[in-house]
């Protein structure tokens, strides 16, 4: 009944109470579309790294003196039982010539196996023996084509297969690198040790006893080899978007604080011009307690109102903002979108609460003559 | 009913109203207004009594400390023996509630509410059940004659008609005192009369103390007992 008597008074102020609503959309719409795009925006960014979770990058530790890895080093880590997979991996920059055209480009030594386990093969096949793979933008560059004959370091190679183009990766990025095989590689560049090794575990909790075996077996005496967690960027990631989302929802909490400002002042309003009211309810029974009960029911009425229907206009919004800048919206129907839409719904509920409060607490404070006396 | 009138007759002398040496003194200014000024009186359980007088005699004033809306500067009042001035706010608010009905001279009924809901209200503030308080609002609006138009807003009403519902709503939670405040000072003769019927009806019927405000002689003639007042002071009754 109270609730009744609410939602009453917010009919008879109408064009008040729908002024409010609104306030109240916009500010739950700002912050739960923004909060619906900043997932969006992180989970498009971190589904490059989704299933490399699992991965470890071992390199060699550049400030103890070491520019490669020994190869007692990688037959040590050969031995660890639960690895799903280990590819070790040598690198060089160097100078090719295709036609009359040369450029320096990142060279990999590693095994056919390896490539086909890291990469997509866009044409041709990995074969490598005496030929190379090449990424797609130094195709791209040097006009390559599945066949083409390149010089590298003087020796001619022929192409047998162009790489898939990969965008942003943290272990190798092959999109501008040309890889032979560790053979063909070490007749070249004559390399002892490995510039990198990638270890796949079998199971992510493996972590931090491989770090341990690491520690213990390669690094005992002298830091030779670092070991960097693909868990460990892809927590960061998440972090530093997690701290901008935060920033940008923080922003759009302004239009929520605008229409709590505004509930405030509409109930105030309310509070005075039912004074007299407020009087008659004390009169006749009414406890402060009720009082401020009616008046806060009117206050959680405006803001479940408003909060419902800007976290459903929000959806929209999310796409709109998707869409216009991730070119997808296919981020929108997901839990976390479901999170930011609860989350922006349930800060407006309480803002209109809150606001309602002084509101309300003044006329539960009003001497029952006094308001009865009002006019 | 019948009960009720039993009861009525054993307590013919219990007094539901005393006012011990009452002072209302507001200030205004430098000057000191005593609305009250030294008011002594009591009223017995089932009586009508009328208070006249001047125009800011001090008459509302009376009647709002009765009704424990308001406190005295200096004094005491009890209602049912009870000391008022040892009661918190939430106790004054439940006497009010549940031994006093207010009749005003205004109506005073809530606009958005319909007449049955206006006469529901003490008794929603009370906890009663939806079943219960409706049938006991339309009961009351039957008894002063408005059962047909308890679907209305107040607005849809005439004067004498929110009178009515205003008297209803102050049956409410059957209170054993009704004040009221000059009830039919905005009433033409024939609706003031009616009123005043129903008001007396149920002081000599169901035994309800009644204290009524008014300028009227002609509702003072209703009542059993006539206290008059003058600038704060009780000169007669
Ligand atoms: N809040 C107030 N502040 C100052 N003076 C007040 C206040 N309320 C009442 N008074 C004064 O107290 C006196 C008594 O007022 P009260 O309302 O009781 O008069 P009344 O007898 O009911 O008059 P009326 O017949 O016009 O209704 C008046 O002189 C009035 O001016
Ligand atoms: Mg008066």
């Amino acid at each position: 009944m109270y609730l009744e008597l609410a939602k009453r008074n917010l009919i008879r102020t109408k064009m008040r109470s729908i002024l409010a609503i609104i306030g109240i959309v916009i500010g739950v719409m700002a912050i739960s579309s923004i909060g619906i795009f900043g997932e969006g925006l992180k989970n498009t960014v971190l589904e490059n790294f989704r299933d490399v979770a699992n991965e470890v990058i071992i390199t060699p530790s550049y400030s103890g003196g070491y520019t490669t890895i020994e190869k007692t080093s990688l037959s040590k880590l050969e031995k660890v039982p639960y690895l799903e997979s280990i590819i070790p991996v040598k690198s060089e920059s160097a100078l090719i010539q295709y036609k009359d055209r040369k450029t320096y480009v990142r060279i990999y030594g590693m095994e056919r196996r390896s490539v086909e386990e890291l990469f997509e093969i866009e044409r041709g096949s990995s074969k490598l023996s005496g030929t190379c793979v090449v990424g797609s933008t130094l195709a791209e560059r040097l006009n390559l084509r599945v066949g083409s004959k390149i010089t590298i370091e003087g020796e001619l190679f022929r192409v047998s297969a162009i790489l898939k183009e990969e965008g942003a990766r943290f272990d190798i990025n092959p999109d501008n690198t040309l890889i032979l095989s560790e053979k063909d590689y070490d007749d070249l560049f004559k390399t002892e040790g490995y510039s990198m090794i990638l270890v796949k575990l079998e199971n992510l909790d493996d972590i931090e006893q491989f770090k341990e075996t690491v520690e213990k077996s390669i690094n005992s005496r002298e830091t030779k080899v670092r070991v960097f967690e693909m868990k460990t960027i892809i927590e960061r990631i998440t972090e530093a978007f997690n701290q901008i989302n935060l920033f940008l929802i923080a922003i759009a909490g302004v239009s929520l604080l605008v229409a709590g400002v505004s509930i405030l002042n509409i109930m105030l309003m309310s509070t005075m011009e039912r004074t007299k009211e407020i009087g008659v309810m004390r009169a006749v029974g009414a406890s402060r307690q009720t009082i401020m009960r009616i008046f806060l029911y009117e206050a959680l009425l405006l803001g479940l109102i408003g909060s419902i229907m800007g976290g459903i206009l929000s959806l929209l919004g999310g796409y709109f903002i998707m869409i216009a800048i991730l070119q997808s919206a296919k981020y929108l129907f997901t839990i976390s979108s479901l999170i930011s839409i609860l989350q922006g719904v349930s800060f407006g509920v309480v803002t209109a609460v809150i606001s309602g409060f002084y509101p309300a607490f003044k006329a539960s404070k009003l001497e029952p003559i006094d308001a009865l006396r009002y006019e | 009913m019948k009960k009720a009138r039993e009861k009525m007759k054993t307590d013919t002398n219990q007094e539901v109203v005393r006012l011990e040496d009452v002072y209302k003194i507001y200030i205004t200014g430098n000057e000191e207004v005593h609305a009250l000024d030294g008011v002594s009186m009591t009223v017995q359980k089932g009586e009508f009594v009328a208070i006249m007088g001047p125009s800011g005699s001090g008459k509302s004033t009376l009647l709002n400390m009765i009704g424990c809306l308001d406190k005295p500067t200096k004094g005491r009042v009890f209602i049912n023996g009870v000391d008022t001035s040892t009661l918190t706010d939430n106790e004054l608010t439940r006497l009010r509630r549940e031994a006093i009905g207010f009749v005003f001279q205004h109506y005073n009924l809530i606009p958005t509410l319909t007449a049955l809901e206006n006469v529901e209200l003490p008794m929603i503030f009370r906890g009663l059940n939806d079943d219960e308080r409706k049938r006991r609002a339309m009961e009351l609006l039957r008894i002063v004659g408005l059962e047909r138009e308890m679907n209305r807003k107040p607005n849809e009403l005439s004067g004498g008609q929110q009178q009515r519902v205003g008297i209803a709503r102050a049956l409410a939670n059957d209170p054993e005192i009704l004040l009221c405040d000059e009830p039919t000072g905005n009433l033409d003769t024939k609706s003031g009369e009616i009123v005043m019927e129903i008001l007396s009806k149920l002081n000599r019927e169901r035994g309800v103390t009644l204290i009524v405000v008014t300028h009227d002689p002609a509702v003072s003639g209703f009542a059993r007992r006539t206290v008059r007042i003058r600038d704060g002071r009780i000169i007669e009754g």
